[in-house]
């Protein structure tokens, strides 16, 4: 018997090792060294590593380049969030069915979750590409072309633009995020809520809503997580132009590290992006810490 | 009565409608891309809504082989697979302690694995950049790869461990019984068992590695180990002054072509497996 459990642990260690290892080593190691990092100014070449405390924080907090990038991650999440979760929800309603368009929907809606962020990109300058892109040739055909312009280019409307194709982006796995959810309200209480009187917009506030409650926090958690790490999109659409007009952190964050080889600085800028996400989630979830379904009971 | 009827078939109509926009919003630009990717320059410049006058299938040699989209194709599809036949058994042996050898401590340790698929990628991504070069490892697909395997482990182990949590214990006694030692039983009973989540994982997880951007983008600066979300990024940078817009395209035809098709294939696994994932908390 004894032999029997020396075995077992034996097992147990050797099939847990690789996985723990490689685990170690390339994500526990490097987020341990990121806090550390980002107390020191650092040119990327090691005798140059000095220590400053919290000095990065400080200048972070000064920084005006940082503080327009965080505005810009909150328009991504407050605009473009409530653009996605409710195009999300409503879909996701309206394809609760059978129809012939629901169950198209259903075939493609996860398209744009599912290629790379990087053809995303590119396929959405081309819609704006102001030579021969699908949005000016649209707004020609219906006789406004003279609203044609460089969407990305200028100041005003670059932000709106990516913002566009991050709801084009994010929209999917918003819609079966709620789908899934909608599939878990039994039938009955559905057609019990019409039996009572309830139908469309009633029954939707009264009935599918709060039951959707807890779903729907995970798809707020994960828009706040979404919004706040946006980085291929503004990188390749804008490169955070024209101006820094739509400078978000992390391309902030990766010019910082990577172009200027501020490396200190840049891993401070990760660190409060970071914080960022923690403090958003954290207080969403505060937020909707209350379960109406719950509350009702 | 007659009111409210008509008012549902006019609700309804709109429904319809505005479903039919989103389909067309999702689809079109893709279906744009791959019109787009047979045209010639000049086709392209005349109207962005025409059909090519015949396919230009040369735009896809070009990008292959001039553009190096061919060589990107290649990098990529030896990282992903590399990348799988490393975390399939990594994860699927680890997966399996936490299925179904708990110890003192496991739950923790299944708690830090979770946590990787929480916290932003791009803390990392400094340190990471350092870590690679003192090991030797930058710049090169051996490191990509296992750093890919590192941070694929978080969902690979949560899936896997759910799947092994199914499987019927009974079978594992018997192969134990008839003599078959616990790693055996692992690789000769269980493992083969567990072959439709492997598939599943697998699938997901080459879709995300085929298209991964940021931690390539940072770990490899060489032309000749680009993968493929690079190679497109670099052409559309360089073709800003070739304007080779066909090959462009063709090019990001190349990209999502195979993901698309294998996610048409596998679609209500990947979905269920998307959805297992997303809601785990």
């Amino acid at each position: 018997m004894r032999t029997n459990n020396r075995g077992r642990a034996w097992f147990v260690a050797g099939f847990l090792a690789p996985a723990t290892l490689l685990y170690a080593v390339f994500v526990v190691l490097p987020v341990c060294q990121a806090f550390q990092i980002s107390l020191y100014r650092w040119r990327g070449i090691s005798e140059q590593k000095t220590f400053v405390g919290l000095a990065n924080f400080q200048r972070l907090a000064g920084d005006e380049v940082f503080r327009q990038a965080l505005g810009h991650n909150l328009a991504f999440l407050l605009a473009g969030g409530a653009l996605t979760l409710g195009l999300a929800m409503a879909i996701a309603h309206a394809i609760h069915g059978n129809g012939r368009w629901a169950r198209v929907i259903r075939g493609v809606y996860l398209f744009p979750q599912i290629i790379s962020m990087v053809v995303v990109a590119v396929l959405w300058m081309f819609v704006y590409n102001p030579s021969f892109g699908i949005l000016k040739a649209s707004l020609q055909s219906v006789g406004l072309g003279r609203f044609a312009m460089d969407w990305l280019g200028t100041p005003g409307t670059a932000l709106p633009a990516v913002l566009v194709t991050f709801v084009w982006h994010a929209v999917g796995f918003h819609i079966m995020l709620f789908s899934a959810g909608l599939r878990t309200i039994p039938a009955e209480v559905q057609e019990a809520a019409t039996l009572d009187g309830a139908d469309g917009m009633l029954r939707f506030r009264q009935v599918t809503l709060p039951m959707l409650f807890p779903v729907l926090r995970v798809a707020i958690v994960y828009m706040v997580i979404g919004a706040l790490n946006v980085f291929a999109l503004v990188y390749l659409m804008t490169v955070g132009g024209p101006d820094r007009r739509t400078e978000v952190m992390l391309t902030y964050l990766y010019e910082q590290a990577f172009k200027h080889s501020d490396f200190g600085y840049g891993t401070a800028l990760a660190v409060a992006n970071l914080a960022v996400v923690m403090a958003l989630s954290g207080l969403a979830m505060l937020l909707l810490r209350r379960d109406p379904t719950e509350a009702k009971a | 009565m007659r009111q409210p009827r008509w008012r549902k078939l006019l609700r309804d109509g709109l429904v319809m409608a505005a479903l039919a926009a989103f389909a067309l919003t999702v689809v079109l630009p893709l279906v744009w891309v791959f019109v787009t990717s047979l045209k010639s320059s000049p086709e392209v410049f005349a109207s962005p809504w025409s059909l090519p006058g015949s396919p230009r299938w040369d735009n896809y040699a070009r990008a292959w082989r001039e553009a190096g989209i061919g060589q990107c194709a290649l990098n990529s599809l030896i990282v992903t697979l590399a990348t799988l036949a490393i975390l399939l058994p990594v994860g699927s042996m680890a997966a399996y302690i936490f299925a179904r050898y708990p110890f003192r401590g496991s739950r923790t340790l299944f708690g830090a694995f979770l946590g990787g698929m929480t916290f932003p990628l791009f803390l990392t991504i400094v340190p990471l950049f350092f870590l690679l070069q003192a090991l030797g490892l930058f710049d090169s697909l051996e490191g990509l790869t296992l750093v890919y395997v590192a941070y694929s482990l978080p969902f690979t182990v949560f899936v896997m461990t759910g799947f092994f949590q199914t499987l019927p214990q009974e079978l594992v006694e018997s192969a134990m019984i008839d003599g078959c030692g616990h790693v055996t039983a692992f690789w000769k009973v269980m493992l083969p068992l567990a072959r439709p989540g492997l598939l599943v994982v697998g699938i997901f997880n080459a879709i995300g590695l085929w298209n991964e951007y940021p931690l390539a983008l940072v770990l490899v600066v060489s032309d000749e180990i680009r993968t493929l979300p690079l190679g497109v990024a670099n052409l559309m940078m360089t073709e800003h002054y070739q304007s080779d817009w066909g090959a462009l395209f063709a090019g990001l035809v190349i990209v999502m072509g195979p993901v698309l098709a294998v996610y048409w294939a596998f679609r209500d696994r990947i979905h269920d497996t998307m959805v297992a994932g997303a809601l785990k908390g």
